[in-house]
C-alpha cells in the first residue's frame, strides 16, 4: 500500500513552528543564566533571593569547575541516595493502594541511577512494582533536579566564552533559576494543555471497572498530565504507566501526540540560540541550528520510509489484509505513520527516551536510525548536556578545520589548545566505551547467550543488548525490546547503572574543565587568521564532521547488529 | 593586557552539603507536592471527565472501563454480540503494564499472527481461507491496550453482531458510521472508531447496558 505524502502536512507545520519560534524562546532561555532584568522579575526575584539565603550561599558567588562539579555531585548525589532508599522501603510507607513491595537492592539502585542521570530507563513495571508514592513524590523530583542540572552545566561551561576569571557561575542559582523561570512555569502550563487533551490528573490511585464480558479492570490513575508533561519537558522521557507515550490515558489523540512533540523539542532547539544569546553573537546560533536540523531530518525521512514499507517477512501470511498508513504491529491506531515517526525520533534524537510505539517491533534501519541518534546524542540531544556535547563537536572541528586550511583554532577570540582538545575527545572517547566494553562482557561474560548470534533473531538480540547500554550510556531511557533477552538480573541492573553514572557525570566534567579553561583565557580580537564559524562553509562541515565521527567510532558496532538483521534476513 | 580578577574563595563543604540537603528537601515538596496538587486542582475544574480517567458508565451507572483503556470483548456469553478490539498480549490486564510483540523477521511473530487470524476469522464468521482482515486489527497494538480500531476493521464484524443480535446490517452499519471519529483537521490523525464507546452504544439499543 502506497504511502499518502498528505499525511505529512502536521509533521511538517510542526516542526516548522517550533523552528520558528526557537529564536524567540532560545534568547529568553540563555537570558536566564544571565546577570540581565527578565519577565517575571518583580515576583520571582525575591522568592529566589530567599531560596539563596535559606542555602547560604549568593548570586555574587562564583565556583570554578571543582566547586562547580562538588555542588553538582552533593546534589544529584543526594537525589541519588534518596531515591535508592525510597524504592528499597517504598512497602513501608503506610496507606499505599497499589501494594507494591518493595525493590531488590540492584533495581533500586539501578532505578535511582536511571532517574538521577535523566535517563529514565525502567527495568520495573510501573503498575505492579511501582508504590504511588514512589511514583508521584519521589520521581518527580528526579524529573525536575536532572534537567535542571544538565541545562546549569551547559550554561557554566557557555560562559566560559565570556568570561576571563576562571569561574563559572554558581550551580545552586543556576539550579534554582532553571526551575522557577522554565520548567516550573512551562509545565504547570503544559499539564493543563493537556487535561484539556484528554490525560487524566487526580489523586485517585485507580477505579475498578466491570468490563461488558464480565471480570474486573483495574483503570491506574493518578496526577498523569502533571507527570508527563515535565517528564517530556526535561527531556526525561519516563512514563507515568509502563506503555509511556503509547498508553493511551498518557496519550490520547495525534493532537495530544503532537503536543508532546512541541513539549520535547522545545528546549533542545532553543539551544543553540541560548548560546548565541549568551555569548552576544546572534549568528553563532546557525552551525548547530543547521546540523541539529540537518540530521535530525534525514533521520526522520529514514525512518517514515522504513516505516512505511511493508514487511516483507510476513508476505506469506495467508489472510492478512495489505498494510495501510504503515506497519501496525506495535504502534497505535490514532496516529498517523508520520505522527508516531515524528515522536519515536523528537523523543530519541532529544534523548527524552519516551516511546508512542515498540521499538523492538519496528524495522532494523528505523531501529538503526534510533541507534545513530543516541550515538551522536548531540541533535539536538538532551536538556543543557546534549548542546554541552555539540559545543565539544564543534570545538574539535575547529580545531581539526583550522589545521587543516591553516588557521588558528580559535573560537569566539579564544584560542583552542591541545588541552581542550584533549578533554573534548575524552567526553566523545568515553560513550563509545561505556557502551562497548559492557555489551561485549554482557556476551563473553555469559549473561546473554551467544549461541545463535549468526542469524537473523540472534542480531537482533545483540541489537538489543547494544541498543540497552547506548540508551543507558546516552541518558535516553527507549528501550528496544523486553523481549529479547532478560534485563532485570543483578548483572544488567549493576552494569547499567554504573554505565548511566558514566554517561552522565564524565561528561559534565568535562563541559565544566573546558568551560573553565576557557574562562582563564584573555579574549583576543578577530584577526584575518581567525576561522569564521558563522558561514555556511562552516555549517555544512560541522554537520558532516558530526556525522563522519559518530560513524567512525560506531560503524564496527552497527554491522554486528541491525546491518547484520538488514542485509541477513531472518 | 591586564591581570585577570582573582576569583573568589569556594564555599566550604559543610556549605555544599547543607545546601544540597535544603535544596533537595524544597525540591521534593515542590515538585512531589504543591505541583501534583496545584495542577489538579485546576484539572478538576477545566476538565473533570478527563481529569478523571475519561471513565464509561452504563445508563444504569456502572463503570462499564475508560474510554482509553481496551478491554477483552470477545470473552464470555456476550461475546459474539459485541465489537471486538485489538488483541492484547497482556490479555487487557492493566497491571502487567504493556508487552513486546515479537520483532519484525522474528519467527515468532508468525505464529503470533497466524494464530490471532485463526481466532478472528472464527469471530467474523467468515473462515473461508481466502478471505483477508485488516491488518491493523490482527496485529498486536503498543500499548497492549489500545482501545480504538481503524473502521474497516469494525466493519468487518457487522455480520457476526447482525447473526447475534438480530439487528439488521443497515441498523448496525449506521451506527458504527455514528461512532467513527474523523480527524479535527484533514490528515492530522487517522479516521479511527473506539471500540468501548461503539458497544456501550450497541448494547444501550437494545436496553442491556
Amino acid at each position: 500500500m502506497g504511502f499518502d505524502p498528505r499525511t505529512l502536512w502536521d509533521v511538517v507545520a510542526l516542526v516548522g513552528v517550533v523552528l520558528a519560534i526557537a529564536p524567540w524562546f532560545g534568547r529568553y532561555l540563555g537570558r536566564i543564566y544571565m546577570d540581565r532584568p527578565l519577565v517575571g522579575d518583580t515576583i520571582l526575584t525575591p522568592i529566589e533571593r530567599g531560596i539563596y539565603r535559606l542555602l547560604g550561599t549568593s548570586p555574587r558567588h562564583s565556583m570554578r569547575a571543582r566547586e562547580y562539579m562538588l555542588a553538582v555531585l552533593v546534589v544529584n548525589g543526594g537525589l541519588l541516595g534518596f531515591l535508592f532508599l525510597f524504592f528499597l522501603w517504598q512497602a513501608l510507607l503506610p496507606g499505599d493502594p497499589t501494594g507494591a513491595p518493595g525493590m531488590r537492592w540492584d533495581l533500586a539502585f539501578h532505578s535511582a541511577s536511571s532517574l538521577v542521570t535523566n535517563t529514565d530507563f525502567t527495568h520495573f513495571t510501573n503498575e505492579s512494582q511501582l508504590s504511588l508514592a514512589s511514583l508521584t513524590v519521589a520521581w518527580p523530583a528526579a524529573l525536575f533536579v536532572s534537567p535542571a542540572t544538565g541545562l546549569a552545566v551547559a550554561a557554566a561551561m557557555v560562559r566560559g566564552f565570556v568570561r576571563r576569571d576562571g569561574t563559572l557561575g554558581n550551580f545552586y542559582v543556576d539550579l534554582v533559576r532553571s526551575v522557577t523561570r522554565l520548567l516550573l512555569p512551562l509545565s504547570i502550563l503544559f499539564a493543563l494543555v493537556m487535561v484539556l487533551l484528554g490525560v487524566p490528573e487526580t489523586f485517585t490511585a485507580y477505579v475498578i471497572a466491570h468490563p461488558l464480558t464480565g471480570g474486573t479492570q483495574t483503570i491506574y490513575l493518578g496526577p498523569v498530565a502533571s507527570y508527563q508533561s515535565i517528564s517530556l519537558l526535561g527531556t526525561n522521557g519516563g512514563g507515568f504507566y509502563s506503555a509511556n507515550m503509547a498508553s493511551p490515558l498518557a496519550n490520547p489523540s495525534a493532537v495530544s501526540n503532537l503536543f508532546g512533540v512541541f513539549v520535547m523539542m522545545l528546549i533542545p532547539f532553543g539551544a543553540p540560540f541560548a548560546f548565541a544569546t549568551m555569548v552576544r553573537r546572534h549568528g553563532e546560533a546557525w552551525p548547530y541550528m543547521i546540523t541539529i536540523v540537518i540530521v535530525f531530518s534525514v533521520a526522520l525521512g529514514l525512518f517514515i520510509a522504513y516505516q512505511a514499507a511493508t514487511n516483507p517477512f510476513l508476505s506469506g501470511v495467508a489472510g492478512l489484509g495489505a498494510q495501510t498508513n504503515g506497519y501496525p504491529v506495535g504502534q497505535e491506531v490514532r496516529f498517523s505513520l508520520p505522527e508516531s515517526s515524528l515522536f519515536q525520533v523528537t523523543s530519541v534524537y532529544s534523548n527524552v527516551g519516551a516511546n508512542n510505539l515498540q521499538i523492538g517491533s519496528i524495522s532494523p534501519v528505523a531501529q538503526l536510525v534510533l541507534l545513530f541518534g543516541m550515538f551522536t546524542q548531540a541533535t539536538p540531544g538532551g536538556e543543557g548536556t546534549g548542546f554541552g556535547m555539540l559545543l565539544l563537536f564543534g570545538v574539535l572541528a575547529i580545531f581539526v578545520g583550522g589545521l587543516m586550511v591553516g588557521r588558528t583554532p580559535e573560537y569566539l577570540g579564544k584560542k583552542i589548545g591541545t588541552g581542550h582538545v584533549r578533554w573534548a575527545a575524552l567526553a566523545l572517547l568515553v560513550h563509545p566505551a561505556a557502551i562497548l566494553l559492557p555489551t561485549a562482557v554482557a556476551f563473553l561474560g555469559g549473561f546473554v547467550s551467544l549461541a545463535g548470534l549468526s542469524t537473523g533473531a540472534g542480531a537482533h538480540v545483540f541489537t538489543s543488548v547494544l541498543y540497552e547500554f547506548t540508551s543507558e550510556s546516552a541518558n535516553n531511557g527507549s528501550a528496544l525490546s523486553t523481549a529479547q533477552f532478560n534485563d532485570t538480573t543483578l548483572f544488567f541492573n549493576l552494569s547499567g547503572a554504573v554505565v548511566m553514572l558514566i554517561g552522565r557525570f564524565v561528561p559534565i566534567w568535562v563541559m565544566l574543565k573546558v568551560g573553565e579553561r576557557f574562562a582563564g583565557q584573555e579574549a583576543l580580537p578577530p584577526g584575518p587568521g581567525t576561522l569564521r564559524t558563522t558561514s555556511m562553509t562552516y555549517s555544512l562541515y560541522l554537520t558532516v564532521f558530526v556525522v563522519i565521527v559518530t560513524a567512525l567510532i560506531f560503524l564496527p558496532v552497527m554491522a554486528l547488529g541491525p546491518l547484520a538483521q538488514i542485509v541477513g534476513g531472518p | 593586557m591586564t591581570e585577570a580578577p582573582r576569583p573568589p574563595p569556594p564555599h566550604p563543604w559543610r556549605t555544599h552539603v547543607r545546601a544540597g540537603a535544603i535544596l533537595l528537601a524544597l525540591m521534593i515538596v515542590v515538585s512531589g507536592l504543591a505541583y501534583p496538587a496545584f495542577v489538579t486542582a485546576i484539572a478538576q475544574e477545566i476538565d473533570p471527565g478527563a481529569a478523571n480517567g475519561s471513565l464509561l458508565t452504563c445508563p444504569n451507572g456502572t463503570v462499564v472501563g475508560s474510554a482509553d483503556i481496551a478491554q477483552n470483548l470477545s470473552a464470555g456469553a456476550l461475546g459474539p454480540s459485541l465489537f471486538w478490539a485489538r488483541p492484547s498480549l497482556t490479555d487487557y490486564n492493566t497491571t502487567l503494564g504493556a508487552a513486546s510483540p515479537p520483532g519484525p523477521s522474528d519467527p515468532a511473530l508468525l505464529a503470533l499472527l497466524n494464530e490471532t487470524l485463526a481466532y478472528l476469522k472464527n469471530g467474523t464468521g467468515n473462515s473461508s481461507p481466502t478471505a483477508t482482515l485488516p491488518f491493523w486489527w490482527v496485529a498486536p497494538s503498543a500499548s497492549s491496550v489500545d482501545p480504538d480500531l481503524t473502521p474497516s476493521a469494525v466493519l468487518v464484524q457487522i455480520p457476526r453482531i447482525s447473526n447475534a443480535t438480530n439487528l439488521s446490517v443497515p441498523t448496525l452499519m449506521n451506527l458504527v458510521n455514528a461512532h467513527i471519529t474523523q480527524p479535527p483537521l484533514p490528515y492530522l490523525g487517522v479516521p479511527f472508531v473506539n471500540v468501548l464507546e461503539l458497544d456501550i452504544a450497541l448494547l444501550a439499543l437494545q436496553g442491556t447496558c
